[in-house]
């Protein structure tokens, strides 16, 4: 079923195709040169790292095999630490970082560094134990022993088991067994640990020794770190709050289970939010306080008004529904790389299922386009997954452009995002969009569904940069 | 409590056995004594039949010599290892020398015998090498320690302390340089005349001793960083050092 | 990983290996010459005729150990700071004190913790003023340490005395 509007003069549209392509180009070329230099900054703080040591003179130490064990302990110390350091960095949702990489590839990669960082913390405590013990003619557990007496050297064990503890409720299988926010506090005893182990580092051999330069790069590391994350987590989003003074208006029941919030404040359009960000909301009522929620805009917000649309997923979303007018509600964000801003291809095509409609809303209404420039597939399993549908069509940008609706159950047994009735018709993502190739694909949905769109459109031949996915897991 | 010493020569020097408390019957010393003669049989230089003046004449190897000479040779190696040859049971000739051990050994072997028979009150000096258990009426052994320009006088005395039960001297004044000395560095600006440490054993005590004797201030400084013995050092100036152990035993007592 | 970031990251990472290890070469060479430094200044030790008019040994020469420096005829007094030694506790510099040629005074310079820790970590002997001469009585010492006594000396020495004593 198709949904025509009357196409829009031409003469209305302000920017030409090719200055509209042009600016994507250098945008997109921009970002590509930030994205390069983040990865090299990585890289560099470990070469660097390794460097401190070289610089020490580490190189001249090595002359026997517990020497040498000895350097690599000390070597896999400072490697280990610099990338725990990184993946702080890495969870501290800077801004620059998102409109980069998005928080969730930055996630993905904080998680990524998780295990090689512990392996080679461990293999620090390991390999100096030994080299000790070998040059000085005793055993392990001696040294360790000996490790302990010293106070510095007792908070490192400390901290190191705090990681340990940290990294092993990360672990998918033991996380599923705790409610998020505990599992959250667990994790933020990784702060403590990574601060428990610097005065052991301050004191114990002589890489970082008092008045080197090697030391004051090395505090530098930790102020970045530690200062990322106190102004973006925490500065920021407390002055940001308190600016706007943001207030839910009223709670709107969209379909079952599915509420829209109807929030306000002032100089909401400051926030500069781009259609298809989302935000992390945390509402000031005593049920909800303690939950922070990512939560995508379902509107472009006005100067006074907002409005996010969530679905009850569980206890804490399902409070929310329940917040009442007038609670208190600060924000951290916006974030999201689900943007106008991000694409690189002159079409545009949009796939939504269910709750997915959020930010495919307010990033249709945010963006400009042409007649015949967009293609949206609205999916959804029945009518009460509908929500928000018919704004689609009254959407002024939406103008000359189509929309289509999948209605009704997939086949059972079968892996497609499409329903029954589609694919009987004889459906395809390159029949759906025909000019997919030269599109931009914008997917929002429950992962699994996403995960089969872009299954096809790769198949179709889309490249990377042309598929943009909203995922709300990270 | 009585106190009774047992005085005999051994090993070319004098032993001098003091017990406060329990006193072991006569077999007791006995074997203590010949514990002294057995080392003093295999390892003696000064002995032509001794297996080691046999060894140092070619007539027997080090591989067909008994299992007690195998030991103590491997002990010396191991401790001339952990002493980067400063100390070495090797003379500048060649001949293998296990004189700076043996003694130690066999003062340790003895105090084996006498733990075994349940003294628990003594002290043991063979030739100013000490070792000790016990205390005496309440209050710890007290060794003194000899000024090595006045043979009768004494520079401190000091309080032997569980664990540290081991008293060893090495020193240049008595019986000449019987110490092999490493090789003079460019930066023993000072030499030592005399060396005593505290340890928990007497082997370590003996072999340290004498090590920091040979390698000098560096030397001392790297055996007390590594181990964990106490030592005080006269230089040849009469300039004294003490570790933190036994500065306090050091600058101490009148009366 | 795009292969722009990756070549940028791998030359950069050299760069940065090769500065520090330049870096460490150079400071093991500034390290070699302050040792000769601090060992030239140290005093001599021995060369100090003594004002006894009646010696009359032959005219002093410098002990072979001595001789890297030029020989002085009087006393040095002073400070001097020695060569940085690398342990494991972090990088410790010692200061001497030289009060007419014999060393008076120690003074751990770098130590990377509070003076609690150089406690801890530093069980160096270090110079301790020599008391007066004790005999043994006054002593009340049970047994003598000192370098080994044939039998024949053991007849006149101090522990012979004891053992008479506690016999």
């Amino acid at each position: 079923m198709a949904t025509d509007t009357a196409p829009l003069s031409r003469a209305a549209t302000f920017r030409t195709d090719d200055t509209v392509a042009r600016v994507r180009r250098v945008r997109t070329r921009r970002r590509m040169r930030a994205a390069d230099l983040m990865v090299v900054a990585v890289w560099l703080s470990v070469a660097v790292a390794i460097s401190l040591w070289l610089a020490y003179g580490g190189m001249n130490q090595v002359t026997d095999p517990a020497s040498a064990i000895t350097a690599l302990g000390i070597v896999t110390g400072l490697v280990g630490t610099d990338l725990i350091l990184v993946m702080l960095v890495l969870a501290a949702r800077i801004p620059a970082i998102d409109r980069v990489f998005g928080q969730d590839r930055a996630m993905a990669l904080h998680r990524r560094l998780g295990r090689p960082a512990l392996s080679l913390i461990l293999a620090h405590a390991a390999l100096l134990t030994v080299g000790y013990a070998m040059s000085d003619g005793s055993n392990v557990v001696a040294e360790t022993i000996g490790f302990l007496q010293s106070k510095d050297l007792l908070l490192a064990y400390l901290g190191f088991g705090l990681l340990v503890a940290v990294v092993v409720t990360s672990l998918v299988a033991v996380r599923r067994r705790f409610s998020y926010e505990a599992w959250h506090l667990i994790h933020l005893l990784s702060y403590l640990a990574v601060l428990v182990a610097v005065p052991h580092q301050l004191s114990a051999g002589g890489v970082l020794a008092e008045g080197t330069g090697q030391r004051v790069y090395w505090l530098a590391l930790y102020v970045l770190a530690f200062g990322s994350i106190g102004v973006f987590r925490f500065l920021v989003p407390m002055i940001r709050s308190a600016r706007h003074g943001i207030r839910v208006a009223g709670v709107e029941q969209v379909a079952p289970g599915v509420v829209s919030l109807h929030l306000t404040g002032r100089n909401l359009d400051r926030l500069h939010t781009a259609g298809g960000q989302y935000a992390i909301w945390r509402f000031w009522t005593g049920a909800t306080w303690w939950h922070a929620h990512p939560i995508s805009f379902s509107a472009v917000p006005t100067a006074t008004t907002a409005r996010i649309t969530v679905r009850d997923l569980g206890r804490g979303s399902a409070a929310i529904g329940r917040v009442r007018p007038g609670a208190r509600v600060s924000i951290e964000g916006p974030y999201g790389v689900f943007t106008d801003a991000h694409r690189v291809a002159p079409k545009l095509a949009v796939v939504a299922a269910g709750i997915g409609i959020t930010p495919i809303r307010s990033l249709l209404e945010h963006s400009p386009l042409s007649p015949g420039e967009a293609t949206v597939v609205l999916r959804g399993t029945d009518s009460t997954q509908s929500y928000l549908w018919s704004e689609i069509g009254a959407l002024p940008s939406m103008r000359g452009n189509t929309v289509y609706t999948m209605l009704g159950a997939r086949p059972p047994g079968l892996a497609t995002w499409m329903s029954a009735e589609a694919l009987s018709r004889g459906v395809t993502i390159t029949s759906a969009f025909p000019d997919l190739l030269r599109s931009d694909l914008y997917v929002c949905g429950p992962q699994a569904w996403t995960d089969l769109v872009i299954r096809d459109a790769r198949a179709a031949g889309l490249r990377e940069a042309q598929i943009h996915v909203e995922r709300f897991d990270w | 409590m009585t106190v009774t010493t047992h005085v005999f020569n051994t090993m070319g020097t004098t032993a001098s056995l003091r017990f406060a408390g329990p006193v072991p019957s006569d077999e007791v010393l006995l074997q203590v004594e010949d514990a002294f003669a057995e080392f003093d049989r295999r390892f003696s230089l000064y002995r032509a039949d001794s297996e080691l003046s046999r060894i140092a004449t070619g007539e027997l190897t080090l591989a067909h010599s008994s299992d007690a000479v195998r030991d103590c040779y491997r002990d010396a190696m191991m401790w001339s290892h952990r002493t980067a040859g400063v100390f070495t049971s090797h003379r500048p000739d060649g001949v293998l020398d296990l004189s700076g051990i043996v003694k130690a050994a066999a003062i340790a072997a003895a105090g084996t015998i006498l733990d075994t028979f349940g003294m628990p009150s003594w002290v043991l000096n063979v030739g100013g090498d000490i070792l000790t258990r016990g205390s005496i009426n309440g209050s710890a052994w007290r060794i003194g320690i000899t000024d090595p320009d006045a043979r009768t006088s004494l520079l401190c005395a000091l309080e032997v302390q569980n664990p540290r039960q081991a008293v060893a001297t090495s020193g240049t004044a008595e019986r000449g340089e019987h110490i092999w000395r490493a090789p003079a560095t460019s930066d023993t600006l000072v030499r030592y005349r005399q060396v005593t440490v505290v340890a928990d054993d007497i082997v370590t005590a003996d072999v340290l001793a004498t090590a920091i004797l040979a390698g000098g201030p560096q030397w001392c400084d790297d055996i007390l960083d590594r181990f964990d013995v106490d030592a005080l050092t006269v230089d040849d100036h009469g300039g004294i050092t003490a570790s933190p152990g036994l500065r306090e035993a050091a600058s101490l007592i009148l009366g | 990983m795009r292969a722009r970031a990756t070549i940028l990251g791998a030359l950069s990472s050299i760069a940065v290996f090769a500065v520090g290890w330049q870096l460490g070469a150079d400071g093991q060479q500034s390290e070699t010459t302050t040792s000769d430094t601090a060992a030239g200044s140290a005093p001599t030790s021995t060369v100090t005729p003594s004002a006894d008019a009646g010696s009359s040994t032959a005219t002093p020469a410098p002990t072979p150990s001595a001789s890297a420096s030029e020989t002085t005829t009087s006393a040095v007094s002073g400070t001097f700071t020695g060569t940085s030694v690398h342990t494991r506790f972090g990088d410790v510099q010692v200061q001497i004190t030289v009060q007419d040629g014999i060393l008076s005074d120690v003074t751990a310079l770098q130590l990377t913790d509070q003076d609690s820790r150089s406690v801890s970590i530093s069980n160096r002997a270090a110079p301790i003023l020599r008391q007066e001469v004790l005999s043994a009585q006054s002593a009340n010492v049970h047994s003598v340490s000192g370098a080994t006594y044939t039998s024949n000396a053991y007849l006149t020495s101090l522990q012979s005395a004891l053992d008479q004593a506690g016999l």
